[in-house]
């Protein structure tokens, strides 16, 4: 309280403002390293302006100083120790089958999407439905794009979630059990909780739509 | 009641302040804890790069705009502490207000997101990519509201003229919480 530092809050403040339009607009370009440089490295200028000219940590005694580079210092023991296992996928006597498989499925799915990039995105015509573009983003995630039932978002769930290219699982469905269990759920159908009821986010028509989509995953 | 300041506030072994002391020991163990999340996060956003599609649905301009209202709040929460160093408490209060102000205005556009996001079916259980999102920014969304709380009964004092010192301690808190967003505006928003 005592001290009285000559800081011009303003001109701080507008710098940040200013850094800030700079890491929205850095990314727009697409350039992998443009966008490094002006989402993280511009990260790191705002976070060192306000540490240092509203916290006021410069003029804060050194011992502070120190104890903040502790706790630095032990997030990067625990980043550098942990890390290599997470990053990789494989080792010299060690591999990650999940990791790896859910890469490879991710991947695969983002190409099938191609470089149209976001799903949700496109909801933004408003009055359109098309049932893939709706499948895509409410059921791809756990049933996979192609209806496998391999979606990045379902490998961790149990039951696994239905896979609409196995003929095993058309041997006891018809189309009006598919339509139940997409407007009421699956335990609508004595099925999992896991499988949510969609009739609040789409209408009678739009789950006819999609009960046809599914319809066609069949082998 | 005596006017003596509280030995607390006086007394001291390293030349900090002990309230002050008090805070950055809180904010260096929040930054074990945020800056473990967020390097958990990283390693395995770098290790999954399909990850990208989880992350190119979040919202720039909602994350975006949050930034900009919490930078302004910082702004205006070291304008606060700048009045009561010069012992204009009224003053300070008032800016402390309008920090509050910054808070409640990032809590609506947060619930608007999340609700948003969540009505389109992308929930903590969704995808790892997801369940950091909601623990990171669920997190930070706790201490914005923390913080609001404990600015008003600062910002209540400080009008009154009383313990003008921990204006300056909300503030340094309210920092750290706009640093950590600074964080993880790239992290979740950006990186796509």
């Amino acid at each position: 309280m005592s001290e009285h530092h000559e800081v011009n809050y303003k001109k701080i403040y507008v710098t940040l403002l200013f850094l800030l339009v700079v890491s929205i607009v850095g990314p727009e370009f697409g350039v992998v390293w443009v966008t490094l440089v002006t989402a993280f490295g511009v990260a790191l200028i705002k976070a060192y302006l306000v540490i240092e000219n509203f916290m006021h940590l410069r003029w804060e005694k050194r011992l502070m100083k120190w104890m903040l580079a502790a706790t630095v210092g032990i997030l990067m023991l625990f980043f550098f120790g942990v890390a290599p296992d997470v990053m990789r996928h494989d080792g010299h006597n060690w591999v990650n089958d999940a990791a790896i498989a859910a890469v490879e499925r991710g991947i695969g799915g983002a190409e099938v999407e191609g470089e149209a990039g976001p799903v949700v995105a496109e909801e933004a015509e408003p009055g359109v439905f098309s049932a893939s573009t709706a499948f895509n983003q409410a059921c791809a995630a756990c049933h996979g794009q192609v209806g496998d039932g391999n979606g990045p978002a379902g490998a961790a769930l149990d039951p696994a979630p239905a896979n609409f290219t196995d003929p095993a699982f058309w041997a006891e469905r018809d189309r009006e059990r598919i339509h139940l269990v997409i407007r009421d759920g699956a335990v609508a159908a004595g099925g999992s909780p896991l499988m949510v009821p969609w009739r609040n986010t789409y209408n009678e028509e739009q789950i006819e739509s999609l009960t046809d989509y599914v319809m066609g995953f069949q082998p | 009641m005596s006017h003596a300041k509280p030995i607390a506030t006086l007394r001291t072994a390293t030349g900090i302040p002990t309230g002050r002391l008090a805070v950055w020991w809180l904010l260096a163990s929040e930054m074990v804890i945020f800056g473990g999340l967020i390097l958990s996060y990283l390693m395995h956003r770098l290790g999954h790069p399909e990850w990208a599609d989880a992350a190119a649905v979040t919202n720039t301009v909602i994350g975006a705009t949050n930034t900009f209202v919490l930078l302004t709040s910082s702004f205006t929460a070291v304008l606060a502490h700048q009045a009561a160093e010069q012992g204009d408490g009224k003053k300070a209060a008032k800016f402390l207000v309008l920090t509050m102000g910054g808070a409640l205005t990032f809590l609506c556009i947060k619930a608007y997101e999340w609700w948003s996001e969540i009505s389109h079916g992308y929930t903590i259980a969704s995808h790892t990519f997801w369940s950091f999102y909601y623990m990171m920014s669920g997190l930070h969304a706790l201490h914005v509201i923390a913080g609001g709380i404990i600015m008003g009964i600062v910002a209540l004092d400080a009008f009154r003229g009383r313990e003008l010192q921990r204006v300056e301690l909300i503030g340094i808190y309210w920092h750290f919480v706009d640093v950590i967003w600074i964080f993880l505006f790239p992290l979740l928003y950006i990186a796509k």
